[in-house]
């Protein structure tokens, strides 16, 4: 009985020890937001940092404190009628333990309020080249983007570098929640609510887009991406958007359709679509779509005709002809 | 109707053997509630066979007996309506509760235990992570407290009975039949509510969630919050009233001021979650739109009325937990609270905050700045007394005669890992990292620290240390301990890693993921110290069964201890007390033994 304070101690070095590996093994490692790659996120992080050292602080000396009285006035086989100084109370030691969390609290609260226009506030749009207004719809269980030039994408995002991005955000079913951990905090998006974030991608790259709030029995593959791209880039893919909708027929299946019906048309929450005769009937194919029938929603409901058009046709030529069915839909 | 007790003294029937004769003849159990500190208000209120109550009445064979269908083994405890009888058939059925909730998280971690993994996807994982949560709040933490509170302040007040023993009874089976219910829900058409525990509208709609599930959800939480609310009326006018002569509020044991604090917090919040739960329903069944916002409703008032109750919640599930611990550690301290005044206020001050910070739980709705500053600050706030508390059991310790027995284990593992659920709540409080940590594995991580490291061990601190006087049998000490460092160190495994599986990004409630990496491990990690976590539990439930015939029989106080409920038998008899002493302080059976001594010295 005597040794397990020594148990605890030796324990807790373990556990700080794993952490500290876990901590070099890979960035972070978990010890903080993953690393900012957008002023706000960074912003957000430095709050995070400044709550770490002052609770780390406290979490040192309350820990510490307990398993040094734990150790030093353990019982040490005195018996049980043996009693410790009977001390009720000490009013200068109360308000002390009181008033320095409130201080603390103080410098947090303050902090927090210091950084916080940086990070709600979109940035005026006299940044260079202005900023870039891109709709987000959340759905059952996709995310669908409208560009300023009124092309569309699927789960994928594609923004230029270095320019500030505004998002509106709509949900036209439940509630999702837009969240690109290395792009800032998260966002509910609410049926019936227009929220708004935005972000400045500072590195080209992929970013993962999660969707942070249940949203139904597909919540766990509601993900996508941010693609960020030089400039230049970012004009050829909207050019690439207006001149053709195949891009955007393939996304379409493959973040609507697929998360359902499997990624070859070979079934899974929803029937098979490989080889169904239903599928030849456009008129028909494109109400299911619109209004949704028996467990599937209506997920087309917001989609113009073209974005409609090009998924029946993608979904004429590459899955009604497919094997389907041999292959599990990863 | 009330009769007149008699005045001055204690009433004969108090002070002459009421307690095991009564009992042996199979007596209703509880007939009387105990005096006030004023004999001229005291009022002998029976419960049972009104009128045929007096003095003489209740001497000897004159004594009215029960039914003989009702004195049967099985059917003493159907018909029950005696406290400590009540209190143990919550505590044993939310433990039954916390198996099954158990299992199924055990089911949830072995489906994340690995990258997609494809033992329980989808539907199924929905379900499951939806029942456990409502299962591990409702049906385990509220509860076994509210089991706590029946069996433990009738006998710390000094009080025959509580104050309205049938309205106690109802209490516990309209609990035992919502977590009936909920369970049910699995046979239903189109399987278990899917929408988490907290249900959000509009995805808990009719047209997102069809079948029964969620409307069996509903009627389940009706009923719970039906048994809460009586019960918590119960515990108000039994603390209020019944109290024995001599016991001021400073003076109360700091569990039963838990309790008054959790049941008023039961009351005010309640009706919150009764009414979101009826325009639900009305919104399912009857074709109203408060919650869908294509009609005209809104989504966000679901989580104001859910969040109103939901945080309250947190410290009906918590403060009373506080009470078990700040009962404990003084006793295997063998030193009093550290500033009684300070611990007993601070409660009060954590519950009138604790109504005033639902909204930080919707920070990332996209509420106006102002309002998500308000509840920052607010939020903020109630760390001052819970950090009040923490200093407050530290400083009991501190030069103390400290013995490891199980619950005092239990009590240090609850300081430990609650200071950690209690420091991670202010990185979500501070909205702006709130938008990073919310709805993640963070949330998760925080939340089982407050629950399950908070609240789940202060009550196995509490079943260890109340067993005996409930069974008059000690749970095994050894056994204990590997209970505990087997709990604690799953604990840990389970629930560290998952903060930072949050800080990298994994949101809550998802089936599956696809990263692979620090990500698996973690994960891994987690899994395997869920089932150290069972394999205590095993352990648990090994020492309950050998113990159940060959336990060292307690005395009346094995702990030596402080409070009243020590000074009666264990298991105390039917009425509790014989006689009581004039309450002179927070520790009577502290200030008996050294009367005992003195008077032995003489």
């Amino acid at each position: 009985m005597r040794r397990k304070p020594f148990v605890a101690t030796i324990l807790l070095v373990l556990v700080c020890a794993l952490a500290l590996a876990g901590a070099a093994l890979a960035g972070t490692g978990g010890f903080a937001p993953p690393t900012p790659r957008s002023p706000n996120a960074q912003r957000t992080n430095d709050a995070y940092y400044l709550i770490l050292a002052f609770t780390g602080a406290i979490f040192l000396l309350v820990e510490t404190a307990l398993v040094v009285f734990v150790i030093r006035f353990r019982s040490r086989g005195r018996p049980r009628t043996v009693e410790g100084p009977q001390i009720r109370g000490h009013t200068r030691l109360e308000i002390i333990w009181t008033a320095i969390p409130v201080v603390i609290l103080a410098a947090i609260t303050g902090f927090v309020f210091y950084k916080l226009p940086g990070i709600k506030n979109v940035p005026a749009a006299n940044a260079a080249g202005g900023r870039i207004e891109i709709g987000v719809e959340a759905h059952q269980f996709y995310w669908q983007f409208r560009y300023p030039d009124g092309s569309t994408s699927v789960d994928e995002l594609t923004v230029p570098v270095d320019r500030n991005v505004h998002l509106t955000l709509t949900s036209p079913d439940v509630a999702h929640s837009w969240w690109v951990p290395s792009l800032g905090g998260k966002i509910d998006v609410i049926p019936g609510r227009t929220n708004h974030t935005w972000f400045r991608a500072q590195q080209n790259g992929v970013y993962r887009i999660r969707c942070a709030e249940l949203c139904g029995i597909q919540h766990a593959v509601m993900l996508g991406f941010v693609r960020v791209v030089p400039q230049s880039d970012y004009a050829s893919f909207l050019g690439a958007r207006h001149a053709k909708t195949a891009d955007l027929a393939r996304e379409t299946y493959q973040g609507v359709c697929a998360k359902c019906h499997g990624f070859k048309g070979e079934g899974g929450i929803g029937p098979k679509l490989a080889g169904s005769a239903g599928l030849n009937d456009r008129t028909a194919l494109a109400k299911t779509i619109r209004n949704g029938i028996g467990m599937m929603p209506p997920v087309g409901r917001t989609w113009d005709s073209r974005q409609l058009n090009a998924v029946i046709t993608y979904l004429q030529k590459h899955v009604a002809s497919s094997a389907g069915g041999a292959a599990g839909g990863g | 109707m009330a009769v007149k007790g008699l005045s001055g003294e204690w009433p004969r029937w108090m002070t002459r053997g009421t307690g095991r004769e009564a009992r042996k003849q199979g007596a209703p159990i509880s007939r009387h509630t105990g005096a006030t500190e004023d004999a001229a208000s005291r009022r002998v209120t029976p419960v049972r066979r009104p009128g045929s109550l007096s003095g003489q009445a209740l001497d000897g064979e004159a004594y009215p007996a029960q039914p003989q269908w009702t004195r049967g083994r099985v059917a003493g405890w159907l018909t029950t309506v005696d406290h400590k009888r009540i209190g143990i058939l919550y505590i044993l059925t939310s433990l039954g509760f916390f198996a099954a909730g158990g299992i199924i998280a055990l089911l949830m971690r072995s489906q994340l235990a690995t990258p997609n993994e494809h033992f329980l996807t989808k539907d199924s994982y929905n379900g499951a992570l939806t029942i456990h949560g409502t299962t591990m709040v409702f049906l385990v933490v509220v509860p076994i407290l509210a089991g706590f509170g029946n069996f433990l302040v009738p006998l710390m007040i000094g009080a025959r009975d509580m104050a309205f023993p049938r309205l106690n009874a109802l209490s516990y089976w309209l609990f035992l039949f919502g977590g009936v219910i909920l369970y049910a829900s699995f046979f239903a058409k189109h399987g278990p509510a899917r929408c988490g525990w907290t249900c959000y509208a509009p995805l808990s709609e009719i047209a997102y969630s069809p079948g029964h599930g969620v409307d069996l959800w509903i009627l389940s939480l009706h009923l719970l919050t039906l048994a809460s609310l009586a019960g918590a009326i119960n515990f108000l006018v039994t603390i209020h009233n019944l109290r024995a002569r001599g016991m001021g509020w400073m003076r109360l044991p700091l569990f039963v001021w838990t309790i008054e604090i959790y049941a008023l917090l039961l009351v005010l919040v309640l009706p919150a979650l009764s009414a979101g739960l009826t325009l639900l329903l009305l919104d399912r069944q009857t074709g109203t739109h408060f919650f869908v916002p294509q009609h005209g409703g809104s989504a966000v008032l679901w989580q104001h009325v859910f969040w109103f109750f939901g945080h309250p919640e947190v410290y009906i599930m918590v403060l009373p937990a506080m009470g078990i611990v700040s009962e404990i550690i003084p006793v295997f301290a063998r030193k009093p609270i550290f500033g009684y005044k300070a611990v007993a206020f601070s409660t009060v001050a954590i519950a009138f905050l604790s109504m005033l910070v639902w909204a930080h739980h919707m920070f990332a709705v996209g509420l106006p700045w102002g309002l998500n500053a308000f509840f920052m600050v607010s939020s903020m706030a109630i760390a001052v007394p819970t950090g009040v508390k923490i200093f407050n059991w530290l400083a009991t310790t501190w030069r103390g005669n400290l013995i490891f027995d199980p619950p005092m284990l239990f009590a240090l593992g609850f300081i430990a890992l609650f200071t950690m659920g209690g420091l991670s709540g202010i990185f979500l409080a501070a909205f702006p990292v709130d938008w990073q940590v919310t709805d993640t594995y963070y949330v998760v991580a925080h939340l089982h620290y407050v629950l399950f490291g908070g609240s789940m061990f202060a009550i196995f601190a509490g079943l260890y240390y109340w067993w005996p006087k409930m069974f008059g049998r000690l749970l095994d000490g050894r056994l204990g301990k590997a209970h505990f460092w087997l709990m604690f160190v799953g604990f840990n495994m389970t629930f560290l890693p998952q903060h930072m599986l949050g800080l990298m990004g994994m949101e809550r409630r998802i089936y599956t993921y696809r990263e692979h990496g620090l990500w698996e491990w973690y994960n891994l990690v987690s899994s395997i110290g869920s089932g150290i976590m069972a394999v205590g539990m095993l352990v648990f439930l090994a020492n309950v069964v050998v113990t159940s015939r060959r336990g060292v029989r307690a005395g009346n106080d094995p702990w030596l201890a402080d409070t009243l409920e020590w000074y009666t038998t264990s298991p105390p008899p039917a009425g509790n007390f014989d006689s009581l002493p004039y309450i002179t302080s927070a520790r009577p059976l502290r200030d008996l033994r050294r009367r005992l001594q003195d008077a032995n010295a003489l």
